[in-house]
C-alpha cells in the first residue's frame, strides 16, 4: 500500500497491466506486418474493422487484393525505418469502402533494423462524408462565401465568389469585392472580429466584368476554442435580379403615373376649358342684352376659372420637381407631433378632435424633414376634411408613429365618411378630387411621390361610413441605402 | 317645341359648369333645376320629372356612372334620356353598363349639344 501514497506515479503492477492490456484497449485498429507483409498480430478492434486476418497478406486484408499495393507505405518505412501517417482507402469485412487515418511505425528489433511495422488505422469514413458534404454546400451554395483572417485576406473563397469576383485567395476582401485599396467604412468583418457578433448589411461589390454586384452579407465568427475571433465567415447573397426586377418595377410605376398624370390633366384643363367657355358665354350673352348681372357673373366665373388655372399650373410645376429627397437625421416623432399641434386649433374649429399617438422604440431616421411634413400634413388635412363630413359629429383624427419589422411607419386614422372602392381606385390619381373646386386633386400623389423617393410606400384602408387608414410605410434599410448613395452622389459631384 | 316647357336636370359638381349650362338652357327656352352631386340628383330626378338630364361622371360621394345605373333601374326614371357631358376622356359605351342616350366631351360644343337635346326631345 506504501505506492499508494507516491502521488503522481502509477502503481507498477498497475503499469504492467496497462501495457498488457493497451494493445486490446486503444479504440482504432491495429495490426503488426513483418518483412513479408503477412500481418502477425492485430487488435480486436482491427478484426472488427477488417474481419479474420490471421496468416493473411496485409494488402489481402485492407483491400481485398491479392497484389502488393503500387505505394506501399510498410515497405518504405522496412527500407528507411521512418514513420509515417497517411490516409488510405480500402474494404471493412462486409466489402464496403471506408477510409481511415493510417499512422505506420517501425518495430526495431535488437540491432535498430526493423523487421515488423506496427500499423495503426481510424476509420474517418463518417467525417470524410462530412467533409465531402461541407464542401459541397460551401462550394455550390448560391451565395458568395469566403472566409477570412484578421488581416482581411481572403482565406478560401467559394465557386459562386471566384465566379464573380475571380481567383481572389490571399487577396484583401474589399479589394476582391470592391477594388479598393483599403478597408470598406462600414465593414461588418471589422465589427465581428472586434466583438464576436453576427451583422447583417447590405453592399455594392464590382464583378470582374466590371458590373454592379448587390449583396446583403452576413458575417460570421469563426473561433477556435472559444478564444478570440481567428476568422469570420462572409456569406452574401447577390441580390443583384432582385435590385434590377426592383428598379425596373420603380421605372413601369413611374411611366405608369406619366400615362395617369397625362389624362388626368387632360381633363383638368378640359373642365377649366368649360368654366372659361362658361365664362365667356354669360359675358357676351349678357353684353348683347344689357344684362349686367349676367355679366357680372360671368365674370365672376372667368376669374375664379383663371385663378384655379394659376394653382393647378403651380401644383404641377412643384408636383414636376424631380429631385433626390435631402436626407437629414430625423426624429419622426418630433415630425409628426409638429404636425399635429400646427393642425390641432384648425381641426377643433371644424368640430374635430386631432390627436398625436406616442409608441415606444421609434429611432431617429435619414428623412427629408420638409418633404414627410408636406406628406403628413396633406394626410392630415384630408383626414380632417373626412372627419368633418361625419353626420353626427364626433370626428376624430388620430396621428401615430411607430417601428416594426425594420419599417417606420406613420399612421393617419381618421373616423369620417371613408371611400367606396371608386374612390379608392382613384384617390393616388393625379387631379382626382372628391372636394369639387377645393381641390387641386394633387395632393395625395404629391405625397405618394415623396414617399417614394424616400423608398418606401403608402397604403390605405377605408370602409365607407366607418373611415379610413393612410398609412406610410418606410424601410429603414432602404432609408440607409438611400442615405449612403445620395452622400456617394453628392462626393463625386 | 309643342306644349309645356321641357324641363331638363343638370348634375355636375363644378358650380361654374352648372352656371354655365343653366344659363344656357334657359336662354334657349328650357326650365331648368340642378344638383351638385349624386344623391341630390337621383331625389331631384325623382321629384322634378325632367325631361332630360345632363350628367358628369368625375364626382365626390358617387360617380355620374353609378348614378345612371340607379336611375336606369328605378321604374320612375328608366325612360329619362341621360346625355353624359365629361372631361374624362377615353370612356366610351362598351365600359359602361347602362348606355346614355348621348355623350358629350368638355368643353362641349354648345350649338350641337342643343340640337341633339331638341332631337331626343321631339323624338320622346
Amino acid at each position: 500500500m506504501a505506492e499508494s501514497s507516491r502521488q503522481g506515479i502509477l502503481p507498477e503492477h498497475l503499469e504492467i497491466a496497462l501495457q498488457k492490456q493497451l494493445f486490446n484497449l486503444v479504440p482504432f485498429g491495429v495490426a503488426v506486418i513483418d518483412d513479408h507483409y503477412r500481418i502477425v498480430t492485430a487488435n480486436p478492434h482491427f478484426e472488427e474493422y477488417f474481419g479474420s486476418w490471421k496468416g493473411r497478406l496485409c494488402h489481402e486484408v485492407y483491400k481485398g487484393s491479392k497484389k502488393p499495393c503500387p505505394t506501399c507505405q510498410a515497405k518504405l518505412t522496412f527500407q528507411d525505418g521512418q514513420a509515417r501517417v497517411i490516409d488510405e482507402t480500402g474494404l471493412d469485412r462486409h466489402g464496403r469502402t471506408r477510409h481511415y487515418v493510417t499512422h505506420v511505425m517501425p518495430l526495431a528489433g535488437i540491432n535498430g533494423s526493423a523487421k515488423y511495422v506496427i500499423e495503426m488505422s481510424t476509420d474517418v469514413t463518417e467525417t470524410r462524408l462530412r467533409q465531402r458534404e461541407y464542401n459541397l454546400l460551401f462550394e455550390r451554395v448560391p451565395c458568395f462565401v469566403t472566409i477570412i483572417d484578421r488581416d482581411f485576406r481572403i482565406v478560401r473563397a467559394n465557386e459562386k465568389f471566384r465566379k464573380t469576383f475571380g481567383e481572389v485567395r490571399s487577396s484583401y476582401c474589399y479589394k476582391a469585392y470592391k477594388g479598393r485599396d483599403s478597408l470598406c467604412t462600414d465593414c461588418p468583418a471589422k465589427q465581428t472580429f472586434e466583438d464576436g457578433q453576427e451583422r447583417i448589411t447590405t453592399h455594392t461589390g464590382i464583378a470582374q466584368d466590371g458590373s454592379e454586384t448587390h449583396y446583403v452579407v452576413t458575417t460570421a465568427p469563426l473561433s477556435r476554442g472559444g478564444g478570440e475571433v481567428a476568422h469570420v465567415v462572409e456569406i452574401a447573397a447577390d441580390i443583384t435580379q432582385v435590385k434590377l426586377l426592383e428598379k425596373e418595377k420603380l421605372d413601369a410605376e413611374r411611366l405608369g403615373a406619366v400615362g395617369q398624370t397625362v389624362a388626368g390633366l387632360a381633363h383638368t384643363i378640359k373642365n377649366l376649358l368649360m368654366g372659361l367657355e362658361g365664362g365667356m358665354y354669360m359675358v357676351d350673352t349678357g353684353l348683347r342684352t344689357a344684362d349686367s348681372g349676367r355679366i357680372m357673373e360671368g365674370w365672376d366665373v372667368l376669374q375664379r376659372n383663371f385663378d384655379k388655372t394659376v394653382a393647378m399650373v403651380k401644383g404641377f410645376l412643384s408636383f414636376s420637381k424631380g429631385r433626390l429627397p435631402v436626407l437629414q437625421d430625423t426624429d419622426p416623432h418630433a415630425l409628426a407631433r409638429d404636425v399635429v399641434e400646427l393642425y390641432r386649433d384648425a381641426a377643433q374649429k371644424q368640430g374635430v378632435e386631432l390627436v398625436y399617438k406616442k409608441t415606444r422604440k421609434v429611432h431617429h431616421a435619414p428623412l427629408d424633414p420638409d418633404g414627410m411634413e408636406a406628406c403628413l400634413t396633406n394626410l392630415v388635412s384630408n383626414a380632417i376634411d373626412a372627419a368633418m363630413m361625419r353626420e353626427n359629429g364626433g370626428g376624430r383624427v388620430e396621428v401615430l408613429t411607430r417601428e416594426a419589422k425594420g419599417t417606420l411607419l406613420f399612421e393617419v386614422t381618421d373616423n369620417g365618411c371613408g371611400m367606396d372602392s371608386e374612390v379608392k381606385q382613384k384617390v393616388f390619381t393625379s387631379f382626382f378630387t372628391t372636394k369639387a373646386s377645393k381641390g387641386t386633386g394633387l395632393g395625395l400623389l404629391t405625397t405618394r411621390k415623396i414617399v417614394q423617393e424616400h423608398g418606401g410606400c403608402i397604403e390605405m384602408e377605408s370602409e365607407p361610413g366607418k373611415g379610413s387608414v393612410f398609412r406610410i410605410k418606410l424601410p429603414l434599410d432602404r432609408l440607409e441605402l438611400l442615405a449612403a448613395e445620395i452622400e456617394k452622389e453628392e462626393d463625386s459631384v | 317645341m309643342s306644349g309645356r316647357q321641357k324641363k331638363i336636370l343638370i348634375i355636375d359638381d363644378e358650380p361654374d359648369v352648372v352656371a354655365y349650362l343653366t344659363a344656357f338652357f334657359i336662354d334657349n327656352g328650357f326650365e331648368v333645376v340642378s344638383a351638385s352631386n349624386g344623391k341630390e340628383g337621383f331625389h331631384l330626378a325623382l321629384s322634378e320629372a325632367p325631361d332630360l338630364i345632363t350628367l358628369d361622371i368625375t364626382m365626390p360621394e358617387e360617380t355620374g356612372i353609378r348614378l345612371l345605373g340607379e336611375l336606369k333601374d328605378e321604374a320612375a326614371t328608366r325612360q329619362v334620356p341621360v346625355i353624359i357631358i365629361t372631361g374624362t376622356p377615353g370612356i366610351s359605351n362598351q365600359q359602361i353598363d347602362h348606355a346614355p342616350t348621348a355623350f358629350f366631351e368638355k368643353p362641349i360644343d354648345r350649338q350641337e349639344l342643343l340640337e341633339k337635346i331638341r332631337r331626343i326631345l321631339v323624338m320622346n
